[in-house]
């Protein structure tokens, strides 16, 4: 893999900028035009969603690196901890990511790695 | 700081004012969640074997969390700088709808196509959603320079968040490391659900989640666009059959 070549991370930095600045480009020229509550807005806020959601089951169910060394079992119950706080606190992003944090680092520290 | 004499603020504050009490505005509580989740990128980065110029980089340049961690995941599971593109070009698709809602509140009449343009640029959840709730109570001439200032304070301490997270990888005890790591899935989760619209949306969370694992199995480089279309138009389908049903009873 030449992930650690420098030329090659700049080039997919900047490629990616470019994929990322297109949809900003396009609402400017859109948004005299556009409605955003049409069903092709919703279609395509939808496959968005459902993107980056399977991007935090592979990064929690299969995770590459370091993330890794925390049991599966603790992954999960560390994301399951975030959602319950999260959603008794009247959907706290703060409090649910802390609650999240709290759970996988305390079990790591009882797990003695 | 700006420094104004009492005439001059009671009357006609300038576009400085705004601005300053916008970057003010970065130093909150929404930003210091944000921070702390660019914190956990760089540290991801870290992991993903990326330099620290390229980490910092990533979040000045590209400015959208999700498309970064797309980058970084399609890298890492060993797709080209195409394919890797057309993953963050298919996560960034939620940014056009974004601009097209927030470029009314912000602009004026006089407001330049550059001045939109780069305000455009800046549209990430967290600039804006802070933004269109700040100034949609402030003067009309106020909101550009308000949002700009907003914006850039949050790309700064994100720049400098992800750099540090990057930093303190390596030197942290495992625990607290590891910690950082989960830091990104559980706010990108969160955060998805925060901004949800409908139940569509709400579904396509779920949807997605469920088959990510399945759909890696059988297409390692391209599965998130497949988890994506498939099940974003899965989620469409079922939002479309709920609402009608809704309006037929």
């Amino acid at each position: 893999m030449s992930q650690h070549d420098g030329w090659f991370m700049l080039l997919a930095i900047v490629a990616a900028f470019a994929a990322n600045e297109v949809w900003r480009m396009l609402g400017v020229l859109l948004s005299a035009r556009l409605d955003e509550d049409s069903a092709l807005f919703a279609w395509v806020r939808m496959v968005a969603t459902a993107l980056v959601a399977g991007l935090v089951a592979k990064l929690v169910l299969s995770p590459t690196g370091g993330f890794a060394l925390a049991p599966l079992w603790l992954r999960l119950a560390s994301v399951a901890a975030g959602g319950a706080v999260y959603g008794v606190t009247r959907r706290s992003l703060a409090l649910g990511v802390g609650a999240a944090e709290i759970t996988l680092i305390a079990g790591m520290a009882i797990l003695g790695t | 700081m700006v420094v104004q004499t009492p005439e001059e603020a009671s009357t006609d504050v300038g576009a400085s004012y705004w601005f300053w009490s916008g970057a003010r505005g970065a130093l909150s509580v929404p930003g210091f969640v944000l921070y702390g989740s660019f914190f956990g990128f760089g540290a991801m980065t870290h992991d993903f074997g990326w330099p620290i110029w390229a980490a910092g980089l990533s979040t000045l340049l590209i400015w959208a969390a999700p498309g970064q961690l797309v980058l970084a995941g399609a890298l890492a599971s060993g797709a080209g700088i195409g394919a890797s593109a057309l993953a963050v070009s298919i996560s960034a698709v939620r940014l056009l709808p974004m601009v097209v809602a927030i470029l009314p509140v912000l602009k004026t009449p006089q407001t330049r196509f550059g001045t939109r343009l780069l305000a455009a640029h800046y549209v990430a959840v967290t600039a804006w959603f802070e933004g269109q709730r700040r100034t949609q109570v402030m003067p009309r001439e106020g909101r550009m320079p308000y949002f700009l200032g907003l914006a850039n304070g949050l790309v700064a301490g994100s720049a400098v968040a992800t750099v540090s997270g990057h930093a303190a990888a390596g030197v942290l005890p495992p625990a607290l490391a590891i910690g950082l790591l989960g830091l990104t899935p559980v706010y990108f989760l969160l955060s998805l659900e925060r901004g949800a619209h409908g139940v569509g949306e709400r579904v396509a969370i779920v949807v997605g989640l469920v088959m990510a694992p399945f759909v890696s199995q059988m297409s390692p480089s391209f599965d998130l666009l497949w988890t994506g279309i498939i099940g974003g138009t899965l989620s469409f389908l079922i939002d479309r059959t709920v609402a009608r049903r809704r309006r037929s009873t």
